[in-house]
C-alpha cells in the first residue's frame, strides 16, 4: 500500500517557489472565474476583462500606479509591525488620521507657499496617523489590551471623526452642503509627472529604501527583527520590548498617515468620506502575500492594485458588484498562504508503514 | 520474583542525539499492577527513554516488545494502538471544551455525540480509578492536577494498559498529589502498568513498587520495593560521583566583591544572602526548580527584586540595570540556548550582535562588518561548527552553539558572569572546553556557576553553595571534603549531621 507523506523540505524551493505563486494566483483567478459564473457571467470572458481592465490599457496602468502608492505605503507600515509580530489591523484608521492631518495644514494655512505647504502636510500626516497608532500601543503595554482587537475597533472611530469632521467645522462653505472640505488651493497639492502618476510614486521610492536600509543597518532595525523573531532573546539581549512594540506601532502609523495625507493631496484634491476606500485592509493581505519583504511589497501592492482597477472594469461591463473585488484578494490570499506551505514541506509517495504488531489492549 | 509475563519490556534500547549518548544500553521490565519509577537527575535520560516507549521518538537500537512481540512504533498512534499511553508534562488539551469532550475528542462512537451518554461514561470511567472530576466542566476552568486527570482519563478511555508519566507531580499541591498516588493505586489494582519520570526521591520511595536509577543514559541500578535502601544511599546513586578528567585550575588570588546579595526575596526564594569576587568562581548546586531560576532572572536584569539588597559591581540593582556597562559588565550564559540565548532563525552573525550590538554600534548604526569579523574569530578561536557565519543558528547542534554563545558573552569582557547548565547535553569533548573557558574568564571576571551536575561543580568551583527549596542549605569551599561528600544528600533534602 502506498501512502502520501508530509515532509519538511531540507533544500529552499527557490524558483518553484515562484512557479508556486502563479499556480495558486491561476487558481484563485479560476474560482474567481467560477463565481461569476455562478452569477450567471462569462466565467473566463470575466476574468480577461478583469486583467485588460488592470493592466491592459495606457489609462488603467495610470490607475493601478495610483492605487497602488497608498497601498505600499500602508503594506510597508504594515510589514514593520507584522516582523515584531505585533498585530496592527488599524492601518486603514491611521490612513484616514494621516488624511485628515494633512487637511488640517491646508485648512490652517492657506495661503502657505508650495515649498512650505507639502512638507508641513507630510509632516502633518504622519504625526496624527502615528498618534492615532499609539493608542493600541499604549493600550497594549498599559491596559494589556489585545492589539488585534484595539486598532481594528479605532479604524471605526477613525472614521466617525472624519465623518465628523466634513459634516461640521470643515465643511466646505460654497459646497452647497456636500460633506467634504474646500477644494485644496494650488500649493496644497502634489503634481504630476507622467499622465495622471504623481510625485507620491517618489515618497514610495524613498520610504521604501529607507524602510530596506532602517531594517538592516540600523540598531533599532536590528532590535525590531529580533523582537519578531524571539522575543525571549530580544528581552535576555536587554532590549527594550515595550519601547520597540511603541516604535513599530508609531513608524507604521506615520506611513499609513502619509499615504492617507498624499491621496488627499495628490488624487481626491479634498478631503471627504472618499478617502477611506479600505486601502488599509488591502494593506494587511498585500503584506502577508509579499511576506513582509519590502520588494516583494512593492510588487503585491501594483498586483492587487490592478485587481481593484480591474473590478471597477467588471463593474462597468457585467454590473459586478464592487466587493467583488474584497471577493478576490480573500481568495489570492487563502490560495496563495495555503500554497506556501510547499514552500517549506514536500509531498512524497511512500509505502505506507506496516502497522505496529501487537494490537489494542495488550493485555486486557 | 515475578511470575507474570512483563506487559512491555525494553531490550538494549540506544539513542543518541548527535555525539551526545542519551540513551545507552538500556533493559527494563514492566509487570500490571506495578508502580514503577524512573528516578535520575536532569539530562539522565528518562524522558527520551519514555518517548521511545511512547513512539514519538524512535530508538537507533534495541527492542520493545509488547506481550513478548517485537515492536516498532513510528508515531505516538503505534503506541497507542499498543496500549502505550503518555501523560507529558504540558498539558495536551482544547481549554475551551469541556473534559467529556476532550476525553472523547478522536475516539468518538460515530458521526452523532451524545452528551447526556459521553458524561454518564466518563463519570464512570472516573470513578472506577477513583478520579475525581465533573466531566461537563470547561477544561479552562480547571486547576493543573485536575487537568491531568483529564489526560489520565483519555488514555484509560483508549483502554491504554501502561500509562506513562513526565514528572506528574511537578505542577500539583500536595493535595492533588496525594490523589494523584491514589489514582496510580486504583490503576495499579486493576492491573495497569504505571511507569513515572521522577527526581524526588521522597515520593518515588512513598509509591513506587520498583525504581529504576537513571544516570547519564544508562539504568545504574534497580531496586524493588523491599530492597529499597534508605535515601541517602539512593540520593548518592542518582547523583553519582564519576570524575572522568581533572580540570587544571591554577589558583587565583580572590579580588575585591563583583556581586553581593543581601536578604534577597523573590517569589519562590526564601531570604538569601551571599557574595562573589573576582577571579572566583561560586557553584550554586542543585536540583532543577529549587529557586535557581528566580535567583538568576534578578541577577540578570531579567526580573527585579522584591526584598533585600543586590549589588553588582558597586552598583544598586536599580542603577545597574536599566543600562548596564557595554564592556566589562555582565555576561548571562542561559540554560535554554536555542529560546533564549539565540534566534534559531537568524544568522551567527546576527546571533553574535544579539547581545553584544552595543559594541558594534556607531551612532545608530550597526557595523555588520565588524561583527562579521568577530563571529569569523569566534568560529576559528572556539572551533565552531560548522563555520559558516550566515548559517542559521538552527543549523548548529547545541555544543556549538553553546560555543558561539560563550565566546559572545566572553567578547565583552564581562567583569560577573552567569553560567546557567552551561554543559548540559554536550558530549566530553565540548564540555572540557567549555570548562577551560570558563576558568580562563576567571582573570577578569567572578563566575556564578549555577548546576544541577555536581561534578561540574567540584571541576569549576572554588566554593559551593547548595539549594534546597528556595535557600542555601550549605556554603563551603570545594575543599571540605566532609561536606563535599554529603552534596548529594544536601541536594536531595535530607538532613546532614
Amino acid at each position: 500500500m502506498r501512502t502520501w507523506k508530509v515532509t519538511r523540505r531540507t533544500e529552499p524551493l527557490g524558483w518553484g517557489s515562484f512557479l508556486l505563486f502563479i499556480m495558486a494566483f491561476g487558481i484563485s483567478l479560476a474560482i474567481s472565474g467560477f463565481l461569476l459564473f455562478l452569477q450567471g457571467k462569462p466565467g473566463l470572458g470575466g476574468i480577461l476583462l478583469l486583467l485588460e481592465g488592470g493592466f491592459g490599457h495606457g489609462y488603467s496602468l495610470e490607475d493601478t500606479f495610483l492605487k497602488a502608492i497608498p497601498i505600499f505605503l500602508c503594506a510597508a507600515g504594515v510589514a514593520v509591525c507584522f516582523r515584531m509580530q505585533v498585530w496592527n489591523i488599524g492601518v486603514e484608521g491611521q490612513y484616514v488620521m494621516g488624511a485628515a492631518g494633512a487637511t488640517w495644514v491646508v485648512l490652517t494655512f492657506p495661503d502657505a507657499p508650495m515649498w512650505a505647504m507639502l512638507p508641513a502636510m507630510g509632516i502633518g500626516a504622519m504625526v496624527a496617523g502615528g498618534l492615532w497608532a499609539s493608542l493600541p500601543a499604549l493600550l497594549r503595554l498599559y491596559a494589556h489590551m489585545n492589539e488585534i482587537i484595539s486598532s481594528l475597533m479605532l479604524n471605526y472611530i477613525a472614521l466617525v471623526i472624519l465623518q465628523r469632521l466634513v459634516y461640521g467645522p470643515w465643511k466646505d462653505p460654497d459646497g452647497a452642503g456636500f460633506p467634504h472640505t474646500m477644494v485644496f488651493p494650488d500649493p496644497a497639492v502634489i503634481g504630476t509627472f507622467l499622465g495622471r502618476i504623481h510625485y507620491g510614486l517618489l515618497a514610495c521610492l524613498v520610504c521604501g529604501l529607507g524602510l530596506v536600509f532602517f531594517l538592516k543597518r540600523t540598531r533599532l532595525g536590528f532590535e525590531v527583527t529580533v523582537g519578531g523573531e524571539n522575543a525571549t532573546a530580544a528581552r535576555y539581549a536587554g532590549m527594550p520590548y515595550a519601547r520597540l512594540v511603541l516604535f513599530v506601532f508609531v513608524v507604521c502609523g506615520a506611513l499609513a498617515g502619509l499615504a492617507g495625507g498624499i491621496e488627499t493631496s495628490a488624487v481626491l484634491h479634498r478631503l471627504s468620506m472618499n478617502i477611506s476606500v479600505g486601502y488599509g485592509y488591502t494593506a494587511i493581505v498585500v503584506a502577508w502575500l509579499a511576506r513582509l519583504r519590502v520588494g516583494r511589497i512593492a510588487l503585491f501592492a501594483f498586483l492587487l492594485a490592478g485587481l481593484r482597477v480591474g473590478v471597477e472594469n467588471l463593474q462597468l461591463e457585467l454590473g459586478v458588484p464592487a466587493a467583488f473585488a474584497g471577493m478576490m484578494e480573500g481568495c489570492i490570499l487563502l490560495t496563495v498562504l495555503a500554497a506556501q506551505f510547499f514552500d517549506n514541506y514536500a509531498l512524497r509517495r511512500v509505502q505506507a508503514q506496516p502497522a505496529a504488531a501487537g494490537q489494542k489492549g495488550a493485555g486486557a | 520474583m515475578h511470575t507474570t509475563q512483563p506487559l512491555v519490556s525494553l531490550e538494549g534500547i540506544c539513542k543518541s542525539f548527535g555525539p551526545v549518548k542519551a540513551n545507552n544500553n538500556i533493559s527494563l521490565n514492566f509487570y500490571p499492577g506495578r508502580i514503577k519509577a524512573l528516578l535520575g537527575e536532569n539530562g539522565a535520560g528518562k524522558s527520551t527513554l519514555m518517548s521511545m516507549l511512547a513512539g514519538s521518538l524512535q530508538p537507533d537500537a534495541g527492542t520493545i516488545r509488547v506481550l513478548g512481540t517485537p515492536v516498532r512504533f513510528t508515531s505516538p498512534r503505534h503506541a497507542h494502538n499498543a496500549g502505550i499511553g503518555m501523560v507529558y508534562q504540558h498539558f495536551k488539551l482544547v481549554d475551551s471544551m469541556t473534559v467529556a469532550e476532550n476525553v472523547m475528542l478522536g475516539q468518538e462512537d460515530g458521526f452523532l455525540l451524545h452528551p447526556a451518554k459521553m458524561y454518564a461514561s466518563i463519570a464512570t470511567l472516573a470513578r472506577t480509578y477513583g478520579i475525581e472530576i465533573d466531566p461537563a466542566a470547561r477544561v479552562e476552568d480547571l486547576s493543573m492536577g485536575e487537568r491531568q486527570r483529564v489526560e489520565i482519563l483519555k488514555l484509560l478511555r483508549r483502554e491504554s494498559s501502561v500509562l506513562i508519566f513526565d514528572e506528574p507531580t511537578a505542577v500539583l499541591t500536595p493535595k492533588e498529589t496525594e490523589q494523584l498516588f491514589y489514582a496510580f493505586q486504583r490503576m495499579a489494582a486493576l492491573e495497569k502498568s504505571i511507569v513515572f519520570i521522577s527526581h524526588k526521591l521522597q515520593e518515588v520511595m512513598e509509591i513506587a513498587d520498583e525504581i529504576a536509577i537513571l544516570r547519564r543514559g544508562e539504568v545504574v541500578e534497580e531496586f524493588d520495593r523491599e530492597s529499597v535502601p534508605d535515601k541517602t544511599t539512593l540520593a548518592s546513586r542518582m547523583i553519582g560521583r564519576s570524575m572522568n578528567t581533572e580540570m587544571h585550575r591554577p589558583a587565583l588570588a580572590p579580588g575585591e566583591e563583583v556581586v553581593v546579595v543581601e536578604n534577597l526575596e523573590v517569589k519562590g526564594l526564601q531570604p538569601l544572602s551571599f557574595s562573589l569576587r573576582k577571579s572566583e568562581v561560586l557553584a550554586i548546586a542543585g536540583v532543577a526548580g529549587n529557586g535557581q531560576k528566580e535567583l538568576v532572572e534578578v541577577l540578570a536584569g531579567l526580573c527585579a527584586p522584591r526584598q533585600g539588597n543586590v549589588r553588582l559591581l558597586g552598583k544598586s540593582w536599580k542603577e545597574f540595570f536599566p543600562t548596564p556597562p557595554k564592556v566589562n559588565g555582565l555576561a548571562y550564559i542561559p540554560e535554554d540556548r536555542q529560546g533564549m540565548a539565540t534566534c534559531p532563525d537568524l544568522s551567527l552573525v546576527d546571533n553574535l550582535l544579539l547581545t553584544s550590538r552595543e559594541i558594534f554600534t556607531e551612532g545608530m548604526l550597526l557595523q555588520r562588518s565588524a561583527g562579521l569579523a568577530a563571529t569569523l574569530q569566534i568560529i576559528s578561536q572556539y572551533d565552531v561548527r560548522p563555520g559558516n557565519p550566515q548559517a542559521s543558528g538552527r543549523s548548529l547542534s547545541g555544543g556549538n552553539l553553546q560555543k558561539l554563545v560563550i565566546g559572545r558573552e566572553l567578547l565583552r569582557q564581562p567583569a560577573v558572569i552567569i553560567a546557567e547548565n552551561p554543559t548540559q547535553g554536550l558530549d566530553i569533548a565540548a564540555t572540557e572546553d567549555v570548562w577551560a573557558r570558563l576558568l580562563e574568564a576567571r582573570q577578569h571576571a567572578g563566575i556564578l556557576l549555577v548546576t544541577g551536575d555536581v561534578n561540574e561543580a567540584l571541576q569549576l568551583a572554588d566554593r559551593i553553595a547548595v539549594m534546597y527549596r528556595g535557600k542555601f542549605v550549605d556554603c563551603f569551599p570545594v575543599t571540605d571534603a566532609v561536606k563535599v561528600a554529603q552534596i548529594g544528600s544536601m541536594m536531595a533534602g535530607v538532613a546532614y549531621r
